[in-house]
């Protein structure tokens, strides 16, 4: 049977078409039920027929049939094992689809697992239970009839059949239930439904509809807080079009809880941005979403203050049953004045500025944090504090208040409705105690969005079986390098070997270089479970005891690594160099070697220092060093820079993993040597893809940063009379290099950690997408380059690999690899992986040193590293980390700092009395560990040398150290010692 | 997450129709008086009428005629309002004129020309609504019109349209299917001896699924001839009762 | 004259069921219905006549839609429309095309244009005489573009090449009258084609589908001059009743010869000649012509 659907639509020009599409109504849709026998025998059965009625509410077995809304809204809930047997119509599938992929995809999964006994049932194709939109009939209110009609027609299907199963409909809409009931079908909303389960923790799940409240109440609560309404989406679009208002991504500021930016481009760079300032201005926006924007006239343009501000909890902050926000109104705007006032850093302008008008998406995603208690013992309503700083508290209900506290949980938010001051949100799942290192490491991978479950079985069904052999066949299709002295260079305890070398002399007196690489593709085929995981994971992560690998361990230290003594496959770059590092010829082919040592850092430099030594393996790293050397020169004399930065390494207690010790990494010769090869092929598999696959090539580049960037780097470097020149990168090389005092050896490489926090991101991109020029990579210096050498713990260099494959011939391609759009998603999800991985590690350092801090307080050595208006930024070289030395007290917080500083923007300084604290100079200070916010514990430094009397700590008297307090109280205030 | 899914997990597609499913076929034979032969299918919502004038004489001098075989001569045009969005010019644009060489190679080949030396053969396919795979219904509107004019064809000209999604083969695809970034093709054969006359592919398609697609498309083919040579048959037995045969 | 306009929809038109039933009146032998391609014999003793065609392995196969006829050993295949297929000895009505040089062409509606060569007709002034070039020069004042006459298929080439003749009384340029064209598969092979109806209404039948009516005096009269003589109303009126009988008919698939069309003819004088181009009326003339045939054998 044949239908037509005729609609009009609107094209962009302007022009309304008439859309008219078939649509075919058939007669072989099963219902769905095992015990069904009318239905055509060919069609799936996953709905049981002997079974429990899983509500007290309903007597018989009986199958569930939600509603759009229900599904949208309340998936947690319905991802509960207890529900079974529910039949979910296509049209709630088709709008989840449209509306919200994360539902979707959580309603395709529980459809995919056997167990739970979920079927989806075509109810638009189906003859009998087709409808038609009535003419004035809006869209929800035909799909609720439609849903409405499913379940009657499968409740007299089954009926017919004398089969005594139900079919009940689930819908929190009032109308919906009352039509149901005049239909004559069972309907319940869902507390109800859920009220006779008996299982009282289901009923937490149930999160709270846009109006503040469940199932539909009237609002009772008092309005006394209210943020000013979002725009109509029409109105919004029609904003938008006529140029008036601005849509783009919502960026909070971390430091800031009233102040957060809008960013109108695509690049999250600084040029487009738009700031918003204070919460009416803010209205409810959250870290992510995509919101839309009214600019202010120029002569409200503010500048971004450089207060440090945080929403903290303060110790008369009653949180009642009912929603009062007033006096919370009152201290905002308090704060909010304080901001407006206070100096902000010279040389900032006054950027634009402007209020969020509307959301155009919501971004939000489970959250993990702790739950900050009621004052009210028997309160259900709390506020939920998230870990992510950018992210606001969240109001839940939950009646598990006395068990959550103490614990790290998990929640969502529903939404935000206008009178209330914080988000609406329901308790998902607990993950542990506070403090617990691995609930904290769970965190932050959970946070971090890093995935971190093991491999599933589909994943591990891909991996070769064992005892893996070499075949003839491989044998003919590789280049035999097995007799070649080939070595490996790495870090101790490194069992992921991705790289070795090896050098000979050649005839002509010129080297050959290898550069050989682990041959992963060889071992992850596209299109398999294996290779969409590594795509997903996209790169491994380090932390401080913990590594997420990206691909199964059999591969990653076994059959892919180059471990001595072992035959391994690999692929290898094959470079011709004359004595002067120049690169003569280069040839790329797969091939087997064997690996005659690996080598640690340590070992290797020992090798090369060791006359005696004059085998093969020796001279050949002999030789690769000297190459290397000129190598670099050659790369700085072509404006490569050199920048520091501060890796350090804990030494962990082998019971307790606590750390007991932090050390720099230090660098030796060999390891700019291996690096310097690595370069080198890296570049030159760059050049080489590129030629050949112009419009797909997956490569990396170094954006040149704006040269506003590198304001902090000039004002600097000028404090100290020194000249950094911008315009290109040769100059900046060479100006940082004339930049240094012999008697503050430091200093140089406190500039250059400044010249880092000025450059931009380096990404992946798709050859095909940009132009030419603009593939440069400038922290390198180099036209093209790319990812090459390390394909065990990033996906980028297995997929360069596959298109260096292709280009020699040695493996054939698959479409999405040469599609430079799936090229220029792949990379989009890269960079945002290995964002979210260095972010990662850098927290688990963080939070390894807050653990080491637990319970000491040390004297370090620390350099003032920038100076603001109301804090001094310092860095502790030997932790490599950064903390804050407030020298002004909060704007409306409590006064606790007596002595008045003094800020000299141009001079970068703050002055007390007659010392005065400059940018780059050494302090010493006093660490310790302040535990009063449970979630952001923070390092605390105090200063101890200069002395500044009132201000500056005496050695002498011992210190408090305070312990954080376990019965859930909001906790007073620190009083520091003087 | 909009956009449509072409083919849902439950093995539907936009309209309802399963994977290897067709869509409704209709066509009258005989529907244009003036001509010798004519025809009016109808796809789904893709309605195409074709008309053949012939064999005659060759217009425009004789220099055209072929001395040993007859001139076939196409033309192609869709009118301007069926699209959904109106069209300017019926013919002569360059879909238009890709659209009557491919009409014209596959008839060359059909036609048994030898049988009409120094004649001209005239098809005339005029698209009235189009919905997706315009160029297998104008073809099969043509061979339809051929017989109805009774010259002399090889064999049927069947034609389908078929489409990839992933990995999934899909046959006679509609509007909406085609527009998804063209990864369709059209595939012509005679029927009898599943020869192929005419391929037409303006996508990219990976080579796995090539081959794939096309025996889908040839198969859509053959359900296609059932059910003409069906009604060809039936129409031909109900009039030829009606013509005294004795002549 | 009454101005008696009739308009409706063409939607609204009955479909004419009575078709389906006159099939089995008409003594169905077993007939074979074959489509493009498909094979008739693999038996290589057939002789293939129109509408076959030979293909090394598969053997005999059809070429068009229609019906097998075998006589003896010749195997043709008939399609339900054709264009005309000249053969020697048709009586056939054209119309000239193109004057050339010792020819003229004429479209019998075939596939090509048939040739009447000067020679093969007879010119004013009796028959022998001799041809010479003024004659040529002549020609288009005989015969010019337009011009219909009745002549007979002389000779079939082998590529098709069709050449008439008009050596016969009765065959020449023809004169006021109407022309109607119908499908040449309705026109039936008769001994003579050219009919006197009642009513004073000649009839020529073109075995090629062009039917010619006229009045009586046109049959006597010689076919050189032009007979530009009034004819009388009645006389029109009988040409135009019998046109529109042939309409009918052919509209219903009756095969044409002098027997139908004078059957027709008498149950039309029911109506008004106007009313004969309803799709009804047409209906009925058609089906009670039909009945009748069947009656009288």
């Amino acid at each position: 049977m044949l239908t037509q659907k005729v609609f009009l639509r609107k094209t962009k020009r302007g022009n309304i078409l008439k859309i008219v599409r078939e649509h075919y109504l058939r007669e072989d849709i099963g219902c769905g039920s095992v015990a069904c026998g009318r239905c055509d025998s060919e069609s799936t059965r996953p709905l049981q027929k002997d079974f429990e009625s899983a509500s007290k509410v309903v007597e018989h077995a009986h199958y569930i049939v939600p509603d759009t809304n229900i599904v949208l809204h309340q998936i947690d809930v319905l991802k509960d094992e207890a529900f079974r047997n529910v039949i979910v119509p296509q049209t709630v599938i088709q709008e989840l689809r449209h509306r919200h992929a994360p539902a979707y995809n959580s309603i395709r999964e529980m459809l995919a697992i056997e167990e739970r006994h979920f079927y989806c049932f075509v109810n638009e194709h189906h003859k009998d239970t087709y409808v038609e939109r009535l003419p004035g009939e809006s869209a929800n209110d035909r799909n609720d009839r439609a849903i409405r009609r499913v379940v009657g027609y499968l409740q007299s299907h089954l009926a017919e059949q004398g089969l005594s199963i139900e079919v009940v409909l689930l819908t929190n809409d009032r109308e919906c239930l009352n039509s149901a009931k005049k239909e004559g079908l069972t309907a319940f909303s869902l507390k109800e439904y859920v009220g006779g389960m008996g299982k009282p923790e289901l009923l937490d799940k149930i999160s709270i509809d846009a109006d503040g409240s469940s199932e539909g109440d009237p609002v009772t609560n008092k309005k006394k807080f209210m943020y000013p309404e979002h725009l109509t989406p029409i109105a919004l679009q029609a904003g938008i079009k006529s140029g008036r208002l601005r849509s783009g991504k919502f960026m909070a500021s971390r430091d800031n809880y009233l102040e957060g930016f809008v960013c109108l481009g695509d690049n999250e760079d600084e040029s487009d941005r738009v700031l918003i300032q204070g919460l009416m201005n803010l209205n409810r926006a959250v870290q992510d979403d995509t919101v839309v924007v009214e600019i202010l006239p120029e002569s409200e343009w503010v500048c971004p203050s450089s207060v440090v501000l945080e929403d903290e909890p303060e110790e008369d902050d009653k949180v009642d049953e009912e929603d009062d926000d007033g006096d919370e109104v009152e201290r905002e705007k308090k704060v909010e004045k304080a901001l407006k006032e206070s100096k902000t850093e010279k040389g900032v302008e006054k950027m634009p500025t402007g209020k969020i008008v509307g959301i155009l998406k919501r971004k939000w995603r489970p959250y993990c944090g702790i739950l900050a208690p009621s004052a009210i013992k028997e309160a259900t309503k709390h506020l939920f504090v998230a870990a992510e700083r950018k992210i606001p508290k969240i109001r839940i209900e939950t009646r598990q208040a006395a068990a959550l506290t103490g614990k790290r949980i998990v929640v969502a938010i529903d939404s935000w409705p206008r009178h209330s001051r914080y988000p609406l949100g329901h308790y998902v799942r607990t993950l542990g105690d506070i403090g617990d290192r691995k609930v904290e490491n769970q965190v932050l991978l959970l946070e971090h969005d890093i995935p971190h479950q093991p491999f599933s079985q589909a994943v591990l069904n891909c991996l070769p079986k064992m005892p893996w052999l070499i075949t003839p066949l491989d044998e003919s299709k590789r280049q035999d390098f097995r007799s070649v002295p080939t070595c490996s260079v790495d870090p101790p305890g490194c069992t992921d070997i991705d790289d070795a070398l090896h050098a000979r002399s050649l005839p002509n007196g010129n080297f050959e270089i290898g550069v050989h690489i682990a041959d992963v593709s060889h071992f992850i085929r596209p299109h398999t479970a294996l290779d969409r995981e590594a795509a997903t994971r996209g790169t491994t992560v380090y932390l401080v005891d913990q590594r997420i690998d990206m691909i199964p361990d059999l591969l990653s230290s076994n059959l892919c690594s180059l471990i001595s003594d072992v035959d391994r496959f690999a692929f290898s770059a094959v470079f011709e160099m004359t004595e002067d590092a120049k690169v003569v010829g280069a040839k790329y082919c797969k091939s087997i070697i064997r690996s005659k040592n690996s080598f640690t850092y340590a070992e290797a430099q020992a090798r090369i220092d060791d006359k005696a030594r004059k085998d093969e393996v020796t001279e050949g790293l002999r030789v690769l060093n000297s190459l290397a050397k000129k190598m670099k020169l050659k790369r700085m004399e072509n404006g490569a820079l050199n920048l520091a930065s501060s890796e350090v390494r804990f030494q962990v207690d082998s019971e307790t993993h606590d750390p007991i010790d932090v050390k720099t990494k230090e660098l030796l010769e060999v390891n700019s040597m291996v690096e310097e090869f690595m370069l080198l092929a890296n570049k030159s598999v760059a050049e080489f893809i590129y030629n050949e696959l112009s419009h797909c090539a997956l490569l990396r580049r170094h954006p040149v940063p704006p040269v506003g960037n590198f304001d902090p780097l000039v004002r600097a470097a000028a404090t100290r009379g020194f000249d950094i020149q911008v315009d290109c990168g040769k100059h900046l090389a060479d100006s940082l290099d004339r930049a240094s005092i012999d008697t503050d050896p430091f200093f140089n490489t406190m500039l250059r950690m400044v010249a880092t926090r000025c450059m931009s991101q380096a990404i992946y991109f798709c050859s095909g997408t940009i132009a030419k020029e603009d593939f440069l990579h400038y922290g390198l210096a180099l036209p093209f380059y790319t990812h090459f050498t390390s394909p065990i713990r990033r996906y980028s260099d297995l997929i360069v690999h596959r298109l260096l494959a292709v280009a020699i011939g040695a493996d054939a391609t698959y479409p999405e690899l040469l599609d430079k759009v799936r090229v220029q998603n792949l990379c989009n999800n890269l960079n945002y992986r290995h964002k979210m991985a260095q972010y990662a590690g850098r927290a688990s350092v963080t939070l390894y040193t807050q653990i080491y801090f637990r319970d000491k307080n040390v004297l370090e050595d620390g350099y003032i590293l920038f100076v603001r208006e109301n804090a001094l930024q310092v860095l502790l070289p030997k932790y490599g980390m950064e903390c804050t030395l407030y020298v002004k007290d909060k704007p409306g917080g409590q006064q606790r700092i007596k002595v008045p500083f003094t800020y000299d923007a141009e001079k970068c300084t703050q002055t007390a009395g007659d010392v005065t604290l400059r940018q780059f100079e050494r302090i010493t200070v006093r660490v310790s560990l302040d535990r009063t916010n449970i979630q952001h514990q923070k390092l605390v430094v105090e200063l101890v040398r200069p002395h500044i009397p009132g201000f500056s700590v005496d050695i002498e008297k011992p210190m408090e150290v305070d312990e954080p307090r376990n019965d859930g109280e909001p906790e007073k205030k620190k009083t520091r010692a003087v | 997450m909009s956009g449509h899914q072409y083919l849902s997990e439950e093995g539907f597609r936009v309209d309802g129709r399963r994977a290897q499913e067709m869509r409704k076929l209709d066509c009258s034979l005989g529907v244009f008086a003036q001509a010798d032969g004519s025809a009016y299918v109808k796809e789904g919502n893709t309605v195409v009428l074709a008309a053949v004038y012939g064999p005659h004489e060759v217009r425009g001098g004789r220099v055209k005629a072929l001395h040993d075989r007859a001139v076939v001569n196409c033309q192609f045009s869709a009118a301007t309002f069926s699209t959904a969005e109106r069209k300017r010019r019926p013919r002569g644009d360059t879909k238009s004129v890709e659209m009557t060489l491919h009409l014209q190679q596959t008839f060359e080949t059909a036609i048994l020309t030898k049988l009409y030396p120094r004649c001209q053969i005239d098809i005339f396919v005029e698209v009235l609504q189009a919905d997706g795979s315009i160029l297998s219904v104008a073809i099969n509107a043509a061979t339809m019109a051929l017989v109805d004019a009774g010259i002399g064809l090889r064999d049927y000209v069947c034609a389908c349209s078929a489409g990839v999604f992933n990995d999934a083969a899909l046959l006679d695809l509609n509007n909406l299917e085609e527009s998804q970034k063209g990864t369709g093709l059209t595939v012509a054969i005679l029927p009898k001896t599943e020869r192929i006359v005419l391929v037409d592919m303006s996508s990219k398609i990976h080579s796995d699924h090539v081959s794939k697609t096309i025996e889908a498309a040839i198969e859509g083919c053959k359900d296609i001839h059932a059910t003409f040579d069906a009604k060809i048959k039936e129409r031909v037995g109900r009039l030829a009762a009606l013509i005294n045969t004795e002549n | 004259m009454s101005a008696d306009i009739d308009v409706r929809l063409f939607s609204s038109r009955s479909r004419s069921k009575s078709l389906a039933d006159e099939s089995e009146f008409m003594g169905t032998r077993a007939k074979i219905v074959v489509s493009p391609g498909t094979t008739i014999t693999t038996d290589g003793g057939f002789m293939r006549g129109h509408g076959t065609y030979l293909e090394d392995e598969n053997g005999l196969l059809s070429a068009v839609a229609g019906v097998v006829e075998k006589v003896n050993k010749l195997i043709t295949v008939r399609p339900l429309k054709t264009r005309y297929n000249p053969e020697v000895g048709d009586v056939v009505v054209g119309r000239i095309v193109q004057v050339c040089q010792k020819l003229w062409k004429v479209d019998v509606g075939g596939r090509l244009y048939a040739a009447l060569h000067l020679h093969s007709v007879n010119l004013p002034g009796g028959e022998l005489r001799r041809k010479s070039i003024e004659d040529e020069l002549l020609m288009s004042q005989y015969l010019i573009d337009g011009d219909l006459v009745s002549a007979e298929v002389q000779n079939v080439g082998v590529d098709g090449a069709v050449s008439l003749h008009t050596r016969n009384l009765k065959y020449g340029k023809l004169g006021q009258g109407s022309l109607v064209q119908v499908s040449p598969s309705l026109v039936k092979r008769c001994k003579t084609h050219f009919h006197n109806l009642p009513n004073g209404v000649h009839l020529v039948i073109g075995l090629n589908g062009f039917l010619w009516i006229t009045h009586e005096g046109e049959a006597e009269s010689s076919h050189f001059a032009q007979n530009l003589e009034r004819v009388d109303y009645h006389t029109r009126e009988s040409i135009c009743r019998t046109r529109n009988v042939i309409i009918s008919l052919s509209r219903y698939n009756i095969m044409l010869y002098d027997t139908t069309i004078l059957y027709a003819y008498e149950i039309s004088t029911d109506y008004s000649i106007a009313q004969l181009l309803k799709p009804e009326i047409q209906m009925e003339v058609a089906h009670l012509t039909r009945q009748k045939l069947q009656l009288e054998g």
